[in-house]
């Protein structure tokens, strides 16, 4: 745990960056790349290491920061939504109706996607909760955030090795 | 790094890749449809998806932003260069920077309104890093294979 606790502090932040809407529109698709570099820089820091970082430790260090801003991001998009029994799927669903009907496709999956999504809505508008909703979230939170914190980890350790060889960098 | 390890890299960079354009493959599978609110999600990860700022095509739009979809697309291209060719050389970390500049300074120009936001502009200055990124991207998995084997 200690080990990786620049990894759970980059982690946290760029959890709780990712459902903040103003600030993701500045920070775009860099957020999970970027905290998975600093997390590495940061414990470079703290354990006053000048050695090279590897490959294997920067993937370890990409692939921590990644989990722990999904178990964050997760964490708070379904904590608010229970509380809120409001999110995204609620506020863009007429939208998500129109772009289905101008589709052009057969009307019964037309019929079977809005029900399905339908029936989120209106779990989420009842009970705060939807199982298909919190899958959905869980899913995409862990396997997009730790695969972008491994590649900035592993391209990260190359911008900070680089520094390591030529300091005046 | 062996000719099925680059290729496995190409067939994941061409799936993310395709994904940004499902409203198009609609039109050739309804199905895709289901996949549809799913993959919206996804990419909300990675893209602020910004209705202004999306590509629009024949029958929709893209998934990500204008510069989202150039670095995804500049990562696609030259791992397909890597795929025929297996560039052995280091890539000086400048490089990295120097192409990330262009489209942080249009970042910041057109936010303090010096001029208005153009999806051309950045989707070029995307294209840009992307295509650059995608040398660093390879070079650490490189190591790591490299790593790995010793």
């Amino acid at each position: 745990m200690k080990k990786y606790l620049s990894a759970l502090v980059c982690g946290f932040g760029a959890g709780v960056l990712q459902i903040v809407p103003f600030l993701r529109s500045f920070s775009c698709c860099f957020i999970i790349p970027l905290a998975a570099f600093v997390s590495l820089m940061l414990n470079q820091r703290a354990t006053n290491s000048r050695e090279k970082i590897s490959s294997k430790k920067a993937l370890m260090f990409g692939i921590v920061t990644g989990f722990y801003a999904a178990l964050f991001g997760t964490f708070f998009e379904l904590f608010i939504t229970l509380i809120t029994k409001h999110n995204d799927i609620i506020s863009t669903f007429p939208e998500l109706q129109r772009m289905i009907e101008s589709f052009p496709v057969t009307p019964e999956i037309k019929t079977e996607v809005l029900n399905l999504f339908q029936n989120v809505r209106e779990e989420i508008l009842t009970k705060g909760f939807s199982l298909l909703y919190t899958f959905s979230v869980l899913m995409n939170n862990f396997i997009v955030n730790t695969i972008f914190g491994a590649v900035g980890g592993l391209v990260g350790a190359q911008i900070i090795n680089n520094r390591i060889n030529n300091p005046s960098n | 790094m062996r000719f099925q390890y680059r290729l496995m890299l190409f067939i994941v960079l061409l799936l993310w890749f395709s994904g940004i354009f499902i409203e198009w493959w609609i039109s050739f599978d309804n199905h895709f449809l289901f996949a549809l609110p799913f993959l919206q999600k996804t990419y909300s990860l990675i893209c602020h998806q910004d209705k202004a700022k999306l590509l629009i095509f024949n029958h929709g739009e893209t998934l990500t932003c204008a510069r989202c979809t150039g670095i995804y697309l500049g990562l696609l291209l030259v791992s397909i260069i890597f795929l025929f060719k297996d560039f052995k050389r280091k890539f000086p970390v400048k490089f990295l920077l120097y192409a990330s500049v262009p489209m942080f300074a249009d970042v910041i120009l057109y936010s303090i309104n010096v001029y208005h936001y153009s999806k051309l502009v950045a989707f070029n200055t995307g294209l840009l890093l992307g295509s650059v990124g995608f040398l660093y991207l390879y070079t650490g998995l490189n190591n790591l294979i490299l790593e790995m084997k010793n």
